[in-house]
């Protein structure tokens, strides 16, 4: 779990780099080996405690993240982000959630990813163009974001002891199955379900009218 | 370590590599078959000279295919033009995993199930692995540098995104009845009340139809389209790459037909065929060659269709798909639902 935080700061170091110096991917490569091999020295203990498969499939969703931030080429950016997705949802079915694993495939890894995978090609996208960072108050936004989601990242983990949802193996069973899911969804939070389903129709609907306005 | 793994690892390694097997040389005998059917539509004799009726020309072929050039374009991104066969044919041939071709067998006091994974939701697992295909043709036409290629790709993700919903729309009536995600008990509840297609016959149609679009045949091949795009997507490539691409097509096409068997004819049902009270594993092999058979039908009819119908334009395409097939899906959906609720089905 410690293992995974540090390469999550990894993340934030190399994105930090690539904002305060971009086009400079050296400096980037530098940076991130130097906060990995920090992470692993401060780290080292909890590295042998980790199970292998989270800590490997946790390497290579920290992996392709990094791509995704620090690549030129859009559309490597956009292959190493539905593997990130793919691997998010091998840790779906790691925690037993089999059917919200497969789901995450085709809705975002199957569905969503395409339409990036679209854009790039009707754009016609070479590396490093329109992905340029912007400057001053995109920056440092940016920058002010990945520092406060490192801090809150780091804080929850260190007061995560004592909470009984972290402990592992607390469900069995017909947990993560499409029927206890769909008896969920349709009975627990029938309402919910059924709010984001008019929610997503109306934002369609209004995403065509804007859309359909411009063109005119 | 658990005893009973080794076993299980075994079964499984054996179950897998059957399938591969079978899997590919079904593909091999499938562009023979698309050959000579062809030419026995057009009154052709087709390929007849290597082996007897031509049976050993996909061998020639193959090897034809290891030693002709493998050319990559000078201006191509090397790495995703190399990858792009890849990623198309590793689903297609994934997918045949989770269908149920068989029974089970009882071998040394072993129940053997004729499946290599019976997952929770398996029809999810079809539908979300297929959808990774899509990129193996956008990355191929991307790759290539190459503007037929480019608009090759483009016209085929939209294509498969567009008939993906109309697919599981048209699967949904099946999984109401049913009841379940999991393609064994779509196989048994069809033992229990009869195959699907008897009463579901519009979904099995809507299905049909979504399945020659998502595998890129006939009439819906605008992909490839080699009257104005060249060769689509896969203009540049060469040698064994470029053949990747057409045995994902079949491979496809034979998850596809499996599919279609598995949700709407019975699976590895025969009827009656309890009544003849055969041993187990003599009715299990009957019940495995009915799937085959029942498959290797679909993909005649494949064959059939596209030396029969000619290719749509690109806009009665998407007409087809989004302004016909997806709202008779819905619709079907409704009716089945109707069905179900007064428990007339």
């Amino acid at each position: 779990m410690h293992l995974l935080t540090g390469l999550v700061i990894v993340v934030m170091a190399a994105a930090l780099v690539r904002a305060v110096a971009p086009g400079k991917p050296i400096l980037t490569a530098l940076g991130g080996g130097i906060a990995a091999a920090a992470l692993l020295v401060a780290f080292h203990q909890d590295l042998a405690g980790t199970d292998f498969w989270a800590g490997t499939i946790g390497f290579l969703a920290i992996l392709s993240a990094l791509i995704v931030v620090i690549h030129p080429n859009p559309m490597v950016s956009v292959l190493s982000l539905i593997l990130n997705l793919i691997c998010l949802a091998l840790f779906y079915l790691m925690l037993q959630a089999q059917t919200l694993a497969i789901l995450q495939v085709i809705v975002y890894a199957g569905a969503i990813m395409v339409l990036f995978v679209f854009v790039i090609m009707l754009l016609n996208l070479r590396a490093e163009e329109g992905l340029r960072i912007g400057r001053g108050v995109q920056r440092w936004g940016a920058i002010a974001g990945g520092i406060g989601f490192a801090t809150l990242v780091l804080w929850a983990l260190r007061h995560r002891q004592g909470h009984a949802w972290m402990e592992p193996g607390r469900h069995a069973g017909e947990f993560g199955t499409a029927a206890s899911l769909g008896g969920l969804l349709f009975g627990q939070y029938v309402f919910a379900t059924e709010a984001a389903s008019v929610l997503l129709i109306a934002a369609m609907v209004g995403a065509v009218l804007l859309a359909k306005r411009r063109l005119e | 370590m658990d005893p009973r793994l080794p076993a299980l690892l075994l079964e499984s390694t054996a179950k897998i590599a059957l399938i591969f097997f079978v899997n590919l040389t079904a593909i091999a005998y499938l562009t023979w078959l698309e050959r000579r059917v062809s030419a026995w539509i057009q009154d052709r004799r087709g390929p007849n000279r290597v082996g007897p009726f031509g049976l050993l020309q996909p061998l020639a072929d193959g090897v034809k295919f290891i030693f002709k050039e493998a050319i990559t374009p000078p201006q191509a991104h090397v790495v995703l033009y190399l990858l792009a066969p890849v990623i198309i044919f590793v689903p297609a041939m994934a997918t045949f995993a989770v269908i149920p071709f068989g029974p089970s067998l009882e071998i040394l006091g072993r129940t053997i199930p004729l499946h290599v994974a019976d997952v929770d939701s398996g029809v999810l697992v079809i539908l979300g692995l297929s959808s990774l295909g899509v990129y193996g043709i956008a990355l191929a036409g991307w790759s290539s540098n190459n503007k037929y290629s480019l608009l090759g790709g483009l016209r085929s993700s939209a294509q498969l995104i567009s008939y993906e919903m109309a697919l599981g729309f048209a699967v949904v009536g099946v999984l109401m009845a049913t009841g379940s995600l999991r393609l064994t008990d779509v196989v048994t509840h069809q033992m229990q009340y009869g195959w699907n297609i008897l009463w579901q016959l519009p979904g099995f149609l809507i299905f049909l139809i979504a399945a020659f679009a998502e595998t890129n045949r006939l009439p819906f091949d605008l992909p490839e389209a080699e009257s104005e795009l060249v060769a689509g997507y896969h203009t540049e490539y060469s040698g064994m790459r470029f053949s990747m691409f057409y045995m994902a097509e079949y491979a496809n096409m034979i998850t596809a037909s499996a599919l279609a068997v598995t949700m709407y004819l019975g699976g590895y049902h025969v009827p009656g065929l309890h009544l003849l009270n055969l041993p187990p594993n003599v009715a299990a092999i009957v019940q495995v060659a009915a799937f085959t058979a029942k498959t290797a039908f679909f993909l005649f009819v494949y064959v059939w269709v596209r030396w029969t119908l000619p290719r749509f334009r690109y806009d009665q395409l998407m007409n087809i798909g989004w302004k016909g097939l997806l709202p008779l899906a819905l619709a079907h959906i409704l009716w089945v639902a109707f069905l179900i609720l007064m428990e007339w089905a």
